[in-house]
């Protein structure tokens, strides 16, 4: 095989692969960021909304937004410490695969160079993308997984904006501990779980922050989310009489949970979701009539009329005809961050971009999220990220604790269907 | 036939020096690793679901004990995921020679179900498990702590490895296609109760194929984790992982030797393909996509894209042949 | 009397097992075929039964017939343009095609009704019945309770009918019942237009109480296989009383031992009947 005939072999192959598999290149003027989540598979839905989150971030950053007061980047149009470069996002979808998540991850940043990431949505997704990130050395920025060692496992450029499950065990517990404090009788706690990654790792934190905090837990029931009747669990969980469950649960089985109990008359003193399906926009019409007084966790508030979240919230129905929720929030927040960070860097170097990101140090009033800030400790996770609980009254939540953030007062216990 | 396997095996070696040259070098050459990590899977179960004919539709469970003992050896003992491989074997090994007695004596669609049954049953027993890292699943090194963690950046180390195992396999099968196993079972598979009544050892040798089957799916599940270094009930043991074996072996033709790899070299580029232009779109455009190409195959050429191969292009070949011969 | 209630709500979702297994079984007994998009009818059921209730405000009534006509005529179509040419091949091929069709399907209704989770716009026989301190849902009683009928009706349509002698004359000989002047294609297309219809009808009828999204049919697909494998393969009597032990068995296990055993123990007892009864509990041996 002469020298010109392998050089033909190789272009030849070269343009058929790229041709079949490659987006073509753009200018490289604005700056990349890839995103990875679940635009398929069982955690579409989350997935769609915090894609229609990510990108709306995308357009505040990008366009002139004078309306949005205090959010870095919003009032003027791309980075201007790139001269205005706008952000272009790519976003591809990991299908909740693991593997998948790796080669899209491993696609973005080496065929399409983008200068950071954002993702994963799942847990198990973001262990494996973020390895793919961490050894080509790219910032990975995780929105919204919540499992604990997905940060302190040595990785350098890993950060997680979100709060972590023992922050919000550690919330709910706090809480219950103040309404005991008042006087409510709280003793015995139930834990019900859907038993995938993320309701088994929240419900084995909130177990040990319960039993730290000296709480009875009378039941811990793992579900699997898909059942298709839950009727023996709620019967099992009325016998054993808790004062308050804990619900870490998707969004089908969260509005089955709700109706059973309904059905079958069992109202315990409160109810705590663990934000996911109690947060999904399809809760609320599906049984508000039936659950209020439930509370559930968020660190997303759309505040009064005019103020930034009020308006994101109004361009985010706009785009997408629902209400911003938490979980996607979240995402909006991380890209919020890392925007920041490249903006900072001045670069789209990663190193650069690393280096920012280290130095975040973003105060409560420059964040769309409630938490008290945004600042990395060495394994990258946010030391200011915070949660609230927040209560249904009506056709919406309304923050409630703690009572420096509460803009309503608390109603114990919960009144479910009943006037 | 002689000629187009060395085609084939000089192609397979230079892929990932092929593709070097383009822009997305990296991400092809870990399509590459994926498809041949594809095939050896679908290569796996043709011993058993192609020549004997026994489609099974568990072989989750193989591939998941091969993916889970790698990374349980690194994460209770710290020890080199690859010492967790032959574990892994030996557990496949229990589990077809426990699976494959009771089972084995079912016909048809039975024996399919009794597959998926178990293989969830294990899904849903790792999933509560503790030990095996519950529903959170297991973790490989994080960072590669010498070479024995066969942790590399670039997808090229897994690619040959990939191969060398793929060769072995292939060799394998064809040695046993050739051999009196061969012949047994591609008699079970055209009809069982004529081939007892010839005097072959049908049970016996049905188990033969399961072990070797297993052998092979597990060692397919252990580069899986070793490469992807992460595994969770879902993506070790779901029953997708069974069905995507069945399906790439069914796609390219069961029963022979080089359709699992011929319905590999096809799957998973068109999968990654899809995913690479639809998937950002949120749509589900790339399910619709895979999954109305897999119906045509199944309507237009249901026994395997080989057939539509030798149907057209060998009997070409076949043909010039004839003529060059003649002349 | 807690037990009793379980007792009672696990038959009643095991009789909406029944239905839709009733359909699978009916195709995989009479034309040995397995059906991997069987959960996706059941989805699709659910999904026109939405229509219907957001469109022209249908009840129960009119959203489960509309679901039965749509799945029949669909199931109908899927035999002539499909499922005939693959049964000529071999049993890879219907593997493949129905489970590239349960991919198509379910992934055509995540693009038209997105992968958001649903409910019916209004909650439908919401009433609850008491008997004795035993709550029953009125949705639940009624839907148990016509599930279990059309599955009895659907035995009888196969055993009592002339249609249903044809249908099992082409299943026995496709050749005799041809010379007998049945047209087969006809049947096996009435047979998955049933089968479908079955399903599609649980679907609707599941609607009434249950969250669902485009990704719900794996989860009825599998129970679908076990309840058909324990009744005998194309045995209506045989998957109702399969139904009605696995809903049963989820019920109890999920009441004494926790949610999570209620799989292992259908999936164990499941395996353990394989070794001993390999033909199902009322299958031919």
């Amino acid at each position: 095989m002469n020298h010109t005939t392998t050089r033909t072999l190789r272009t030849l192959a070269a343009a058929l692969l790229s041709s079949a598999l490659c987006i073509p290149a753009q200018a490289a003027d604005p700056v990349k960021i890839g995103v990875v989540l679940p635009l398929s598979g069982n955690a579409a839905g989350a997935g769609t909304a915090a894609r229609a989150a990510i990108e709306l971030g995308a357009e505040i950053v990008n366009n002139a937004h004078p309306e949005l007061k205090g959010l870095p980047l919003a009032e003027t149009a791309g980075l201007p410490n790139l001269g205005g470069a706008k952000i272009q996002l790519e976003i591809a979808d990991h299908q909740g695969n693991p593997s998948v998540g790796q080669s899209q991850t491993l696609r973005l940043i080496t065929q399409d160079k983008v200068a950071a990431m954002l993702g994963a949505y799942q847990s198990n997704v973001s262990f494996t993308a973020t390895a793919v990130s961490e050894k080509y050395g790219i910032p990975f920025v995780v929105g919204d997984s919540v499992a604990a060692n997905i940060t302190g496992r040595g990785y350098k450029w890993v950060f997680r904006v979100t709060p972590v499950a023992g922050d919000f065990a550690n919330n709910y517990m706090l809480f219950l501990a103040d309404m005991k404090k008042a006087g409510r009788k709280v003793d015995n706690i139930a834990i019900v779980n859907e038993n995938t990654d993320y309701g088994t790792s929240v419900a084995d934190t909130v177990q040990k922050a319960a039993k730290s905090h000296g709480f009875n837990v009378v039941a811990q029931t793992p579900y699997s989310a898909n059942s298709s009747d839950v009727s023996a669990q709620v019967l099992q969980l009325k016998e054993k009489k808790p004062d308050a469950v804990i619900f870490i649960s998707y969004t089908a089985d969260a509005i089955l949970y709700m109706k059973t109990m309904k059905d079958l008359d069992f109202i315990p003193a409160m109810i705590i979701g663990d934000d996911s399906g109690f947060s999904d926009p399809s809760f609320i019409p599906a049984v508000a009539d039936i659950a209020q007084g439930v509370m559930n966790r968020s660190a997303w508030d759309i505040g009064k009329p005019g103020s930034a979240t009020y308006l994101i919230n109004e361009m985010y129905k706009k785009k997408t005809g629902r209400d911003l929720d938490d979980t996607s929030g979240r995402d909006m927040q991380a890209f919020f961050v890392l925007a920041d960070a490249i903006n900072r860097a001045g670069s789209t170097d990663p190193a650069k971009i690393q280096k920012a990101l280290q130095q975040t140090d973003l105060k409560r009033s420059a964040l769309m999220m409630g938490y008290r800030g945004v600042k990395f400790d060495e394994t990258g996770q946010n030391t200011e990220a915070a949660t609230y609980l927040i209560q249904l009254t009506g056709k919406e939540y309304k923050a409630v604790w703690p009572a420096q953030s509460a803009t309503a007062p608390i109603r114990w216990p919960m009144t479910g269907w009943k006037k | 036939m002689r000629r187009g396997t060395v085609a084939l095996a000089a192609a397979l070696l230079l892929y990932p020096w092929l593709v070097s040259g383009t822009g997305s070098s990296a991400f092809l050459q870990d399509m590459g690793a994926n498809v041949l990590l594809a095939a050896l899977g679908a290569a796996a179960w043709n011993i058993v679901g192609g020549y004997a004919g026994q489609i099974s539709v568990g072989h989750a469970m193989f591939f998941g004990a091969g993916a889970y003992l790698p990374l349980l050896f690194f994460h209770h003992w710290q020890l080199p995921p690859i010492l967790g491989v032959p574990a892994g074997i030996a557990v496949s090994l229990v589990i077809a020679v426990l699976i494959g007695f009771p089972t084995l004596r079912l016909l048809g669609h039975y024996f399919s179900m009794a597959t998926i049954a178990v293989a969830e049953l294990l899904r849903i027993i790792v999933s509560n498990w503790d030990l095996a890292g519950a529903a959170i699943g297991v973790q490989g090194p994080a960072i590669s702590r010498g070479w024995w963690d066969l942790i590399f950046r670039s997808a090229v180390p897994y690619y040959y490895i990939f191969l060398a195992v793929l060769a072995l396999l292939l060799f394998v099968t064809w040695q046993m296609q050739r051999s009196r196993i061969g012949y047994y079972l591609r008699s079970i598979r055209s009809g069982e109760r004529a081939a007892r009544s010839l005097g072959v050892p049908v049970r016996r040798y049905k188990l033969y194929a399961l072990m070797l089957s297993a052998t092979f799916t597990s060692l397919a599940g252990s580069l899986y984790a070793l490469k992807t270094g992460f595994i969770d009930p879902e993506s070790g043991l779901g029953i997708l992982v069974s069905v995507q074996l069945v399906i790439t072996a069914a796609l390219g033709g069961a029963g022979t030797l080089f359709g699992p790899l011929l319905g590999a070299v096809i799957l998973v580029p068109l999968q990654t393909a899809t995913n690479t232009w639809f998937g950002g779109g949120g749509t589900g455009l790339t399910y619709i996509i895979y999954g109305g190409i897999i119906v045509l195959i199944a309507r237009f050429e249901p026994g395997g894209l080989l057939e539509l191969w030798h149907r057209h292009i060998s009997s070409r070949f076949n043909k010039r042949a004839e003529a060059r011969d003649a002349a | 009397m807690i037990l009793v209630q379980v007792i009672v709500g696990g038959l009643l979702l095991g009789a909406v097992y029944a239905l839709f297994s009733s359909g699978l079984t009916l195709i995989w007994g009479m034309m040995n075929f397995i059906n991997f998009a069987h959960g996706e009818f059941v989805m699709i059921g659910m999904y026109l039964a939405y229509l219907v209730a957001v469109a022209f405000h249908g009840g129960p009534l009119a959203f489960s017939l509309a679901a039965a006509a749509g799945l029949f005529v669909l199931g109908a179509a899927l035999y002539f343009g499909l499922i005939r040419a693959v049964m000529r091949g071999p049993m890879l091929a219907q593997i493949l095609s129905t489970f590239g069709l349960a991919l198509l399907l379910r992934y055509a209704a995540f693009w038209i009704f997105s992968p958001n989770v649903v409910t019916l716009p209004h909650s439908y026989l919401s009433g609850m019945i008491n008997l004795h301190g035993i709550l029953i849902r009125e949705s639940q009683l009624v839907v148990g309770a016509a599930a279990a009928a059309l599955t009895i009706g659907m035995h009888l349509l196969l055993t009592r009918t002339a249609i249903g002698s044809q249908l099992l004359a082409v299943a026995e000989d496709r050749n005799a019942a041809m010379l007998m002047g049945i047209r087969p294609d006809r049947m096996q297309a009435l047979a998955w237009g049933l089968s479908a219809a079955s399903a599609g009808i649980a679907g609707a009828l599941m609607a009434i109480s249950f969250p669902f999204s485009p990704e719900v049919g794996g989860t009825f697909a599998l129970i679908a296989f076990v309840v058909v494998t324990l009744g005998g393969f194309g045995s209506v009597p045989g998957a109702l009383l399969a139904g009605l032990m696995v809903g049963l068995i989820q019920a109890l296990s999920a009441y004494y031992f926790g949610p999570i055993y209620k799989d292992i123990i259908v999936y164990g007892l499941f395996v353990a009947l394989l070794w001993f009864r390999p033909q199902g509990l009322l299958g031919k041996a």
